[in-house]
This record gives C-alpha cells, sequence and structure tokens, in this order.
C-alpha cells in the first residue's frame, strides 16, 4: 500500500484532475430527463384512472409514454447523473485525469443524442413502420427493421441505436478504467465496483439488446431477457451506486468504512450471485425448472449479500447516528440505505413460487421497481446533487428549507407510492385467484391508482422544489460559501 | 481508536458472513450446476438452457480471475489499508 507520506508528495491539486464544468453539464442534463420521466409516469398513472389528458393523438399515447418514463429514469437521469459522479470521483480516488477530456466531452453529447434517438424512436418510429423503403430493407438485410421500440421492457432503444450506444458504453469504460489502471497500491472497493460495472454494463447491453433480436427465439430468448431486465439493475445501476456510497459517506462523515474486508465481502458476492438472478421474472414459465430454482437460490444468496453491505453501513453510521438527521445528504443516502434492504427483503419472498402465484403481473412488481429505482438510486443520487451543487457552484443552496421539502416529498411519497401500490398488487393478485372477472379487478385497484396519483404529484413537487433552488442558487450572487453539505 | 474487541467483533463478522455466502450458495449452485449437465445430456432439447448459463459462466469466469490476479497481486494483504488512504487523500486534495 501506498504510504501517506508518498501520496503527500504525489497529490495534485483538484481542479488539475476534475473537470467540474462537466460534472455540472451531466448533472442538468440529468434532471431534464429526470423531470420528462415523472412527467411521462403522472400521464401513464392519469391513463389508469381515466383521466389522460393528452386523447387521441397518437404520438402522445400513454403506452408511449410508459416507455419513455422507463428509458428516460434509467438511460437519462440516472446514467447522466452516475457519469456526472463518476468524473468527480474517479480522478479523486485514483489521483489520475480521465483518459480524455475530450472524450468525455464527446461521450457527454454522444449520450444525449443516444437517450433522445431512444426518445424518438419510441415515440415516432411506429409511423413510419409501414413505408415503402422500410419493408425493403427488411427484405433485403433479413432484419425486421422494427423502428420503434423493441420488444423487451427497457431493452425498447430501437435497434438502429443499439450498436452506438454499445459504443459509448466502450468509450465510458476506456475513458474511466485509464486512470484506474494507473492507480498505486491497494485498490478502495468503490474502484472494484467502478470496474466491474463497466464491464458488466457493456455485457448486459450486448447481451438484452442484441441476442434475443438476433439470435434466440422463444423460451430462450426470454430467459436472456430475464437476465437483462435484472442485470441492467443489479450489475448497472447497483455496483455504480454502491461504489458512489461507499466513497461518499465516509467523506462526509469523516471517518473510514466500518469494515473493508466486509465491503470486498458483499462486492465479490455480487460478482458471484447476482448474474444468474434475472430469471426469477419468468417463474412457471416454459424455462427449465433448474434455472428457475437457479434464480431462486442466486436471489436469497445475493440476500445475504446486502445484509453485509447494510452491516457495513450501519456500522460505520454506528456513534454518529445524529448525522442521519442532521446532514441532508447523509438523510438521503441512509433513507435509500432502508429502502433498499426492504427492497432486497421483499425480493427474497417475492422469488419464491409460493409468493409468485399471488404476486405475478400485479402492481406488487410496479411498487417494488418504484422503491428500488426512485426510493433508493435516484434518492441517494438526490443526495449527491445536494452535496456537490454547493461545491460546483461555489455558492450555498439558495433555500435550505426547499431542500428539505424535497427530501420530505420524495421520501414519503415514493413510500405511500411502495405501500398502496404492494396492497393493490395482493387485492388484485386475491382477485385473480379467486376467478373474479377482469372488470373486478380494475375497479378494485382505482381507490390505489388513484392514490398513486397522489403520491406522484407529491415526488413530483418535492423535484420542483429541487429544480427551483437549484436555479435560483445558479442566479443569486457569489457567497462565502462553505462549500459543505446542507447541515 | 478502535478497541481490540471491536476490531475482533469486526474481523469474526466478516469471515462469519463471508463463509456462510460461500457455503449454502456454493451448495445451492453446485446442485443446480448438476442438474443442468442433466438435462443438457439426458434431454434432446436441453440445450437452449445453455445461453443463459454460459452468459452467467463467462461473465463470473472473468471475475474469478480477477479475483485470483488480485489476490497474487497482493490487493488483499492488508484489507483494511485502502479505507485509510481513500480519507488521507480526499482530505489533501481539498488542503491543495
Amino acid at each position: 500500500m501506498t504510504s501517506s507520506k508518498t501520496v503527500q508528495t504525489d497529490i495534485p491539486r483538484h481542479e488539475d484532475i476534475v473537470d467540474e464544468r462537466l460534472v455540472r453539464w451531466f448533472f442538468y442534463a440529468s434532471l431534464v430527463y429526470m423531470g420528462i420521466s415523472m412527467l411521462g409516469g403522472l400521464l401513464m398513472a392519469a391513463q389508469l384512472v381515466h383521466w389522460y389528458p393528452i386523447q387521441n393523438i397518437e404520438f402522445l399515447s400513454a403506452g408511449r409514454w410508459r416507455m419513455i418514463h422507463t428509458n428516460a429514469v434509467a438511460y437519462g437521469f440516472i446514467a447522466n447523473a452516475f457519469l456526472g459522479m463518476l468524473h468527480w470521483v474517479v480522478p479523486r480516488l485514483t489521483l489520475h485525469r480521465v483518459a480524455s477530456v475530450w472524450l468525455s466531452y464527446f461521450i457527454f453529447f454522444a449520450w444525449q443524442v443516444i437517450v433522445l434517438s431512444t426518445a424518438g424512436g419510441i415515440i415516432f418510429g411506429p409511423a413510419f413502420q409501414s413505408q415503402d423503403w422500410v419493408m425493403e430493407a427488411a427484405r433485403n438485410l433479413h432484419i425486421s427493421m422494427n423502428l420503434g421500440a423493441q420488444g423487451l421492457e427497457w431493452g425498447e432503444t430501437p435497434f438502429w441505436i443499439d450498436p452506438v450506444a454499445l459504443l459509448g458504453l466502450a468509450l465510458v469504460a476506456f475513458n474511466f478504467l485509464v486512470p484506474i489502471s494507473k492507480a498505486k497500491g491497494s485498490l478502495y472497493v468503490t474502484l472494484w465496483y467502478f470496474m466491474a460495472a463497466f464491464v458488466w454494463t457493456f455485457l448486459t447491453y450486448a447481451m438484452g439488446n442484441f441476442l434475443p433480436e438476433y439470435a434466440l427465439a422463444g423460451s430462450s430468448a426470454g430467459a436472456v431477457g430475464g437476465l437483462f431486465i435484472h442485470d441492467l439493475v443489479g450489475l448497472f445501476v447497483t455496483p455504480l451506486g454502491w461504489g458512489l456510497m461507499y466513497y461518499l459517506v465516509p467523506i462526509i462523515l469523516k471517518k473510514p468504512i466500518w469494515s473493508h474486508g466486509l465491503s470486498l465481502v458483499g462486492f465479490w458476492g455480487l460478482a458471484f450471485f447476482y448474474p444468474l438472478q434475472g430469471i426469477h421474472h419468468f417463474l412457471y414459465t416454459p424455462i427449465p425448472m433448474f434455472l428457475q430454482y437457479g434464480a431462486v437460490i442466486s436471489t436469497i444468496a445475493v440476500e445475504f449479500v446486502v445484509a453485509t453491505v447494510v452491516i457495513n453501513f450501519f456500522g460505520t453510521i454506528w456513534g454518529d447516528s445524529r448525522m442521519a438527521f442532521k446532514n441532508l445528504p447523509i438523510r438521503w443516502f441512509y433513507t435509500g440505505i432502508v429502502y433498499y434492504f426492504i427492497t432486497c427483503f421483499q425480493c427474497a419472498l417475492q422469488v419464491t413460487l409460493t409468493f409468485q402465484k399471488l404476486i405475478h403481473f400485479t402492481d406488487w412488481v410496479v411498487g417494488h421497481a418504484h422503491l428500488v429505482m426512485f426510493g433508493v438510486f435516484s434518492q441517494w443520487i438526490f443526495g449527491m446533487m445536494t452535496y456537490l451543487i454547493p461545491r460546483l457552484l461555489k455558492k450555498d443552496w439558495y433555500s435550505n428549507r426547499l431542500c428539505e421539502w424535497h427530501y420530505w416529498c420524495s421520501a414519503v411519497g415514493v413510500f405511500v407510492m411502495f405501500l398502496d401500490l404492494t396492497l393493490a398488487g395482493l387485492f388484485q393478485g386475491y382477485y385473480w385467484a379467486a376467478l373474479q372477472p377482469w372488470e373486478v379487478g380494475l375497479n378494485g385497484s382505482q381507490p390505489f391508482w388513484i392514490t398513486r396519483i397522489f403520491a406522484g404529484l407529491a415526488m413530483f413537487f418535492g423535484f420542483l422544489c429541487f429544480v427551483y433552488n437549484l436555479v435560483m442558487t445558479m442566479r443569486k450572487g457569489e457567497s462565502n460559501a462553505t462549500a459543505t453539505a446542507t447541515a | 481508536m478502535e478497541s481490540k474487541l471491536a476490531k475482533q467483533i469486526r474481523i469474526w463478522i466478516t469471515i462469519v458472513a463471508g463463509a456462510f455466502i460461500l457455503i449454502f450458495s456454493g451448495l445451492g449452485f453446485g446442485a443446480k450446476f448438476i442438474e443442468l449437465i442433466h438435462t443438457f445430456t439426458g434431454e434432446s432439447d436441453g440445450v437452449f438452457a445453455i445461453t443463459p448459463m454460459v452468459n452467467y459462466l463467462l461473465a463470473t469466469m472473468g471475475f474469478f480471475c480477477m479475483l485470483i490476479w488480485a489476490t497474487l497481486n497482493g490487493m488483499f494483504n492488508d484489507v483494511e489499508g485502502p479505507k485509510q488512504t481513500m480519507l488521507e487523500r480526499d482530505e489533501m486534495l481539498d488542503a491543495k
């Protein structure tokens, strides 16, 4: 390991290794996509209670908004925010710049083109589907030439964008793996997570977007699709999210993580047990039972891994628990950690065949997905932004009260939505198990779907508070900012 | 400064958690892997189940190689060291 004396002489200046403008740009882009995604979610929710405001316009139909909602949050909000954070954290951990700052700027613009093209393909693609040139190209090239969404959750990215997106992911991996390879001494756990995420994201994207489209069909494609859906959460979002937590929590608490050894157990556990669990989305399908059982076992194995991670973070804050109330970024992080434990505990239950009988295809799954994607990862990102934006803008927040409103509306809103949809899922499951007519289940779901809208509105209001606060912070004059977390 | 008892508790939790994950999950996976071989060799249409398994094995094989490489290169000789180095470096970066 490099001694601290050696480190002191080699230490570069922060501004020489971190391009703060790039971090800001990624953050701003991510917030734009989050706004679009939340709007899409609200429109879809309105459709379910017959309040859809944009009737009879094919381009703006609810089904397309739903895909915009999921894709904008994964590839627009989370990917952009993580890329911004990576440009801050990787140079600071390795003491080296990214491989090329120009490449970083290229990636920024290329990624926005990819996300916007995905949205364009989803909205406008079907309108061009029956054009003569499309049909002819499909015949000549022997491919489906589906200009709109591909038929796989989160893999809807139209086929003509997939190679570009994959190239973009390869460039991201190259740009960050170069400084990591130059890092001296034993690697901190965050860098292990990041390295894995770069490899996994590339492989996962290729697996989900190319294999079912060109090489596989039937159950085999279904099995790979199951792996893709879950691995996108577990092998792209999770390692980057946890990697950032392992960096930010000790930095803000000003104390090291409780056990670095335990964090490595968590990392290697994730590496070996996560990749197979995606098939738990397809229990009771024609996929061979040994694969389904394998997915169940690996999901339960991951729960042990999650327990080690949660123990580690609570071990770290032990003795400083007041920080979870006093320090807003820490409060965002630990709320996310608690929600993460809830979703993973839920996962261990819902992957059993007995449980699946009841909740399969119900809103339980939707509640689970919102708790993990918004309750955990989006909240972590909001915490990261709450911490970093004053440092990036060199100004304190315009209003700490608006930061608090953002936190409470988001944390309470998503938890109400989660409880509401979990209950809705149980009701729907029992309606269906009792062989009630479909309409009975729909009518019974209405109170839950109405409640969901109000929970979503609360979350959206919190988000608007954050955006307004950010704009006002940018506009206000220079202040003698402490440039630290909102206390 | 961390007390001796606290340090021992931390080490034991790490060892027990690691062993728990490896033994139980390893047993489960081993049993399922044997089933895979039986399906593959005993059923005419069992071959299609190979695709997701090959995906999994390729990914984890890479990580297994990385684990061996990291161990041989002494990455885990001082398991708790990096957590202190990281904090020190970050403080120095802000101080400069």
